[in-house]
C-alpha cells in the first residue's frame, strides 16, 4: 500500500476551530434538534391550553437535558468504551432492585426511588443496552464468529426480561429493538434473520397468551376501536378525529378544540401529535417529518462516517431507536398500531425520554467531533 | 505479513460493504414507513376531512334548548298566584366522576345543610343506574349554597350545577281547585303536547286554570348553541335564540274575597261560587277542604298523594266545578219566575196549606208539620212552602218543570274555562226514558218541584242561574281569566218584568223580612245599607218518608245538605253567589250566613272604598 506522505497536521494550527466544534457540537444534528425543541414548546403551551406554567416547566426541561447533550459530547468515545460494561452492570443491578423495592405508578413496577431522585433504571439501559451490545462487537472480524452473536442475544433478552416483568412491554420491546441493530449491523447473516422471524410469526399465537389482559385488551381495542367507544377505544377515536379534522391546513396555532376541550386524553404527552396534527394539518405533519427526516439521515451519516465498530453500532442504534420511537408513536395515535404508551420523542411533554434521547444525540456529536487522525 | 494485511484489507472491505448494503435497507425502510404515514395523514386529514371535522364539532358544539319562563297567574288585582322562583339543583353523571364516595364525602363537607341520609340514598342510587345516566339530587339548593358549590365545582368532576324556574304558588292551598297545579310531564302528556315546544321544559299544567290555558301560559323554548368540553361542561355560548315567555294571566276572582271564604268554610265539605252577574267574572271559586298544589310541582311522593286520596273528606275534588248536589229549595224562585212566566199561576193565585199535600193517597209533607194557611207564590219563596210547588207541579207536569228551569242554565255545562265540568240532571221525561229506560211517574214531579229526586247541580251552575236571574235574564258565559273571548250575551224570553221583579222581592223578603228563612243571616246587614236577596235549601240526602229528620240519630254523611243562593244590591246586583255545605244541615241556618257574610265582605270591602 501507498503510505501518505503528508505529514499529520497540528489541528490547532492549521484549521481554526469554530465555537461548534470547540464544545464538539455537530451544527446540523443541532440545528434539527432545536427546530424540533422549538415546535415542542410550542405545541406544548397550545396542547395545555395556553398553560405558560406548563410551556415554562417544559422549557427548563430542555435547557436540562441539552446541558446534558454537551456534557456527553465532550466524553470521547474511547471513554465511553471503557466504562460501557460497568454501565451496563449498574443497570441490571438496578432493574432487579426495581423489581424488589420499586415505586408503584400507573400500575407497574417502574421506578427507584433513591431518596433524592426517583429513577427509571429503563431509561439507562436505552443506553446502556445497545452500547454493550456494541462493546462485544467492537474488535471482531468480519463477519463476527456465531458466539459474539450468542451472546449479544443473551444480553439482550436478560434485560428485556427484566423490563417485561416490570410490567412493561412497550419499553422493553423496543430496548430489544436497540441491541437487535446493533447485531443486525454487526452483519448477524440474513439466513438467520430470517429463520429468526419466520418462528416468530409462526409463534405470535402462543406468546399472544403472555400478554396481559390490559395488553390484549389494547391490541383488540386497536383492531376494533369504535366496540369501545368510551373505554379503551376512546382514545384513538379522539385522536383520529382531532387528526382528521385538522385538514390539508390546520386549525392554526392555538386552535384545537379536541385538546383544550378534553375530548383528547394525554394531549401534552402520548397524544402530542394529534395536537399538531390538528392545529398545524397535513402541510405541518409533512413539515414535522421531513425535520425528523433530516435528522434520521443525519445520524446514519455520522454513523457511516465512524471510524470504529464501537461508535458506528451505537451511532446507528441509536438513530434507529429514534425512528422507532417516532414511527411507533405516530403509527399509534393514527390508528395504524395499537396505543403504547410511548412518547412522541422530542416533543411530547415529561421527562425522562427527553433526557435519554438527548443524552443518545450528545454522544452521537461525540462520535463525530472526536475522530482520530488515522495514518492508513 | 503482508497476507494478513491483506485480509485486514478484505476484512475492512467487505465489512464496509455489508454495512453500506445494510445502511441502504435501513433507509429504505424508514422510507417506506415514512410513505406509509404520510398516506395515512393524506387519507385522514385530506379525504376524510370532513368527516372528522364534523365528529369534532359534535364533539364541541350542542344545540340546547332554553326553556320559557311560564307564565304568571294572577288575581283581578295583579296579585301573584301562580309564579316563577329560581331554584338550584345538582346533576350526577357516573361515568364522568372520579369516585362516588370521594365526591359525596367531599359534597357534604362543602353543604352540610344536605341531610346525609338523602346523599346516601342517592349515591346508591348512583352506582346502580348505567353509567352514562344523568341524576338529579333531589334536593333544592338554596341560593347561598349555588354560589359556594359553583366556586368549587371544579373539585366535583361530573356534578353541574343547574338553575331552573320552578313554578310556586305563594298561597299555598289558596284557591288551588281553581289555580290548578302544575306537574312532571309524563309519556303520556308527551302524546298530547307538541314535544319541540316542551323541549327543556318539566313541567306542564295539570289541572285548573294551569291546564285550561296551558297554551297561552306555556310560551316557547328559546335555543342556544353551546361549546361544552369533555365533562360536558359548558363553556361558552355561541349562539341564543331567546325564548319567548309564556303569556301572565290575570283572574277575575280576588284573592281576599276566596280567602275570606276560605276561612269561613275551613273545617267544612263545602263550596261557594261567586259571580259578577254585570259581566260574568267569577269573584271566588271555592271548594273546601283544600290541598296545596306545591306538593305537585317536584311530583308528589307516594305517601303523601295516598293520604289525599284517601282523606275521607276527598280534598282532592273539585266541588264547586264536579260536586253535584240535589237543589232542594233553591229551585223555588226558578220554578215560581218560570211558572208565571208560562201562565200556569198568577201573583195572586193562593193555596191553603195544611202542612201536607196528598196525591194518590200518598202525603208529601211540608218541611213545617203544622203547614203554613193560605199561602201565596211571595210567601211560598219567603217561608219555603212546599206545598204550593207540590200542587203547581202537577199542573207544569216534568217538562213543563224542565222547561222553565232550562233558561237558567240547570242540566247544562255553564262553559267556564276550566276542565271537567259537571253538568248536573235536570229531569224530563226523555231524560228518564233515555237515561234509565222507564217511564215517568207523576209522584216523581212532586219532589222535583221541590229541588229532590233526580235533579242535581253543581255550585258553579247554581250560582250562574242566580246571576242570571240577578241579571233579570242576561245570560254571560262564567268566566275565570277576564280577557277570555266569550259568547256574546244572550237574553232569556222575558214576557213580564213584573214576574221578575216580584220573585226577586220575594227573595228579597227572605232575607229581610222576620218570616224570610234568612232572616237571621240577613240581620248582619240591617244597619248597613245593603239590600240582599237570597233562597236558602235544606237538601235531603236520605229519604225519610214518614219519619221525623233527627239529626243527631243520623250517619254524618247523611245530614242535609245546607244550600243558599243568593245576590246584591237587588236593584244593580254585583256579586250572585251559591253556597253548598255538605252534611251540615239547614241551609238558613249553616248556608245563609255564609252567603250574606260573602256578599257584605265583597260589597263592604272590596267594591267601596
Amino acid at each position: 500500500m501507498i503510505r501518505s506522505i503528508t505529514p499529520p497536521k497540528d489541528p490547532l494550527y492549521v484549521t481554526p476551530k469554530t465555537l461548534l466544534a470547540r464544545l464538539h457540537l455537530d451544527g446540523w444534528l443541532l440545528v434539527g434538534l432545536l427546530t424540533l425543541l422549538s415546535l415542542s414548546v410550542m405545541i406544548i403551551y397550545s396542547a395545555s391550553g395556553g398553560d405558560s406554567d406548563v410551556a415554562q416547566s417544559h422549557l427548563l426541561r430542555i435547557l436540562f437535558s441539552f446541558g446534558l447533550l454537551l456534557v456527553f459530547a465532550q466524553i470521547p468515545p474511547s471513554k465511553l468504551f471503557i466504562i460501557t460494561p460497568w454501565l451496563f452492570i449498574a443497570g441490571i443491578i438496578l432493574l432487579v432492585a426495581v423489581l424488589l423495592i420499586g415505586d408503584i405508578g400507573k400500575g407497574a413496577q417502574r421506578w427507584l426511588d433513591l431518596g433524592f431522585i426517583r429513577l427509571q433504571p429503563s431509561e439507562i439501559m436505552k443506553l446502556a443496552l445497545p452500547m454493550m451490545v456494541a462493546w462485544l462487537f467492537a474488535y471482531t472480524d468480519f463477519p463476527a464468529p456465531l458466539s459474539r452473536f450468542i451472546l449479544g442475544t443473551i444480553i439482550i433478552v436478560l434485560t428485556a426480561g427484566l423490563i417485561v416483568v416490570q410490567p412493561d412491554l412497550g419499553t422493553s420491546i423496543l430496548i430489544a429493538m436497540s441491541g437487535l441493530f446493533v447485531l443486525f449491523f454487526a452483519g448477524l447473516p440474513w439466513k438467520i434473520i430470517l429463520s429468526v422471524l419466520a418462528i416468530f410469526a409462526i409463534s405470535a399465537p402462543i406468546l399472544w397468551t403472555f400478554l396481559h389482559p390490559y395488553q390484549q385488551q389494547r391490541v383488540l381495542t386497536f383492531l376494533n376501536p369504535e366496540s369501545d367507544p368510551l373505554g379503551s377505544g376512546y382514545h384513538i377515536i379522539q385522536s383520529k378525529i382531532a387528526i382528521g379534522s385538522g385538514g390539508v391546513d390546520g386549525k392554526g396555532f392555538l386552535g384545537s378544540t379536541q385538546a383544550h376541550l378534553d375530548f383528547l386524553p394525554e394531549s401534552t404527552t402520548d397524544f402530542i401529535f394529534s395536537v399538531f396534527a390538528e392545529e398545524f394539518g397535513l402541510i405541518g405533519v409533512a413539515v414535522l417529518l421531513l425535520v425528523y427526516g433530516f435528522i434520521l439521515a443525519r445520524g446514519l451519516y455520522i454513523a457511516s462516517q465512524a471510524q470504529d465498530n464501537f461508535t458506528r453500532l451505537i451511532a446507528v442504534s441509536f438513530t434507529l431507536t429514534f425512528f422507532i420511537y417516532l414511527s411507533v408513536n405516530i403509527g399509534m395515535v393514527s390508528g395504524l398500531l395499537p396505543v403504547v404508551g410511548l412518547p412522541l420523542p422530542l416533543i411530547s411533554y415529561g421527562g425522562t425520554s427527553m433526557v435519554t434521547i438527548m443524552i443518545s444525540f450528545g454522544i452521537l456529536m461525540s462520535i463525530h467531533t472526536h475522530k482520530k487522525m488515522l495514518s492508513t | 505479513m503482508h497476507n494478513l494485511r491483506f485480509d485486514e484489507t478484505q476484512n475492512r472491505l467487505r465489512q464496509k460493504h455489508s454495512f453500506r448494503q445494510r445502511m441502504l435497507f435501513i433507509t429504505l425502510i424508514i422510507l417506506t414507513v415514512f410513505s406509509i404515514i404520510l398516506l395515512r395523514m393524506a387519507y385522514l386529514q385530506w379525504l376524510n376531512h370532513d368527516l372528522y371535522y364534523g365528529k369534532a364539532e359534535g364533539n364541541r358544539v350542542s344545540v340546547q334548548p332554553i326553556a320559557p319562563a311560564r307564565g304568571k297567574i294572577l288575581d283581578r288585582n295583579g296579585v301573584v298566584l301562580a309564579d316563577n322562583q329560581p331554584v338550584y339543583s345538582l346533576t350526577f353523571q357516573r361515568e364522568l366522576m372520579d369516585n362516588i364516595d370521594n365526591t359525596f364525602g367531599a359534597l357534604q363537607q362543602l353543604l352540610p345543610a344536605i341531610p346525609s341520609t338523602t346523599l346516601e340514598k342517592f349515591a346508591q342510587q348512583l352506582k346502580h343506574s348505567p353509567r352514562h345516566r344523568q341524576l338529579i339530587l333531589p334536593y333544592r339548593l338554596s341560593e347561598n349554597q349555588a354560589a359556594k358549590f359553583a366556586v368549587q365545582n371544579h373539585r366535583f368532576p361530573g356534578v353541574t350545577l343547574s338553575a331552573n324556574l320552578k313554578r310556586i304558588y305563594p298561597f299555598g292551598e289558596s284557591a288551588v281547585h281553581l289555580l290548578g297545579y302544575v306537574g312532571r310531564i309524563s309519556q303520556q302528556d308527551l302524546s298530547r303536547l307538541d314535544a319541540t315546544r316542551y323541549r327543556g321544559t318539566e313541567n306542564t299544567g295539570r289541572a285548573g286554570i294551569e291546564r285550561f290555558y296551558e297554551d297561552r301560559l306555556q310560551g316557547y323554548p328559546g335555543i342556544q348553541t353551546v361549546e361544552s368540553n369533555a365533562q360536558g361542561r359548558v363553556l361558552r355560548t355561541l349562539n341564543t335564540l331567546a325564548p319567548i315567555a309564556g303569556e301572565d294571566i290575570t283572574l277575575s276572582i280576588d284573592i281576599h274575597l276566596q280567602q275570606y271564604l276560605e276561612n269561613l268554610l275551613a273545617g267544612k265539605r263545602a263550596s261557594v261560587v261567586a259571580i259578577n252577574p254585570q259581566n260574568g267574572e267569577i269573584l271566588a271559586f271555592v271548594s273546601t277542604p283544600l290541598y296545596d298544589p306545591n306538593l305537585f310541582v317536584d311530583g308528589i311522593d307516594h305517601q303523601s298523594y295516598n293520604a289525599l286520596l284517601n282523606d275521607p273528606n276527598k280534598p282532592l275534588i273539585n266541588r264547586a266545578l264536579r260536586g253535584q248536589y240535589p237543589p232542594g229549595s233553591t229551585t223555588k224562585p226558578f220554578l215560581a219566575l218560570g211558572a208565571l212566566e208560562q201562565g200556569y199561576t198568577t201573583m195572586t193565585d193562593r193555596i191553603f196549606d195544611p202542612g201536607y199535600f196528598e196525591f194518590q193517597n200518598k202525603r208529601y209533607r211540608n218541611w213545617k208539620r203544622e203547614g203554613h194557611g193560605w199561602t201565596d207564590l211571595q210567601r211560598s219563596i219567603v217561608e219555603s212552602v212546599d206545598t204550593l210547588y207540590y200542587k203547581l207541579s202537577l199542573d207544569m207536569g216534568v217538562d213543563g218543570i224542565h222547561d222553565v228551569l232550562a233558561p237558567f242554565g240547570f242540566g247544562q255545562l255553564t262553559q267556564i274555562d276550566l276542565l271537567g265540568e259537571q253538568s248536573g240532571i235536570l229531569p224530563s221525561q226523555e231524560w228518564k226514558r233515555r237515561v234509565h229506560g222507564k217511564p215517568w211517574y207523576r209522584g216523581e214531579t212532586i219532589v222535583t218541584s221541590i229541588g229532590q229526586g233526580y235533579n242535581l247541580v253543581t255550585p258553579l251552575q247554581l250560582a250562574q242561574a242566580t246571576a242570571i236571574l240577578a241579571n233579570r235574564g242576561q245570560v254571560i258565559t262564567p268566566h275565570l281569566v277576564v280577557d277570555r273571548p266569550l259568547d256574546p250575551p244572550h237574553q232569556v224570553p222575558i214576557k213580564n218584568r213584573d214576574h221578575w221583579e216580584y220573585v226577586i222581592q220575594a227573595m228579597r223578603d227572605v232575607v229581610h223580612t222576620p218570616a224570610g228563612t234568612a232572616w237571621r243571616a240577613g240581620l248582619a246587614l240591617k244597619n248597613k245599607q245593603i239590600e240582599a236577596a237570597g233562597k236558602t235549601g235544606t237538601a235531603q240526602v236520605f229519604s225519610l218518608n214518614d219519619a221525623d229528620y233527627k239529626e243527631e240519630e243520623l250517619a254524618s254523611h247523611l245530614h242535609d245538605h245546607a244550600l243558599f243562593i243568593g245576590f246584591a244590591p237587588v236593584s244593580r246586583p254585583q256579586i250572585a253567589l251559591s253556597v253548598i255545605v255538605e252534611n251540615a244541615g239547614g241551609g238558613g241556618r249553616v248556608a245563609a250566613p255564609i252567603g250574606i257574610q260573602a256578599m257584605k265582605y265583597y260589597l263592604e270591602e272590596i267594591q267601596a272604598p
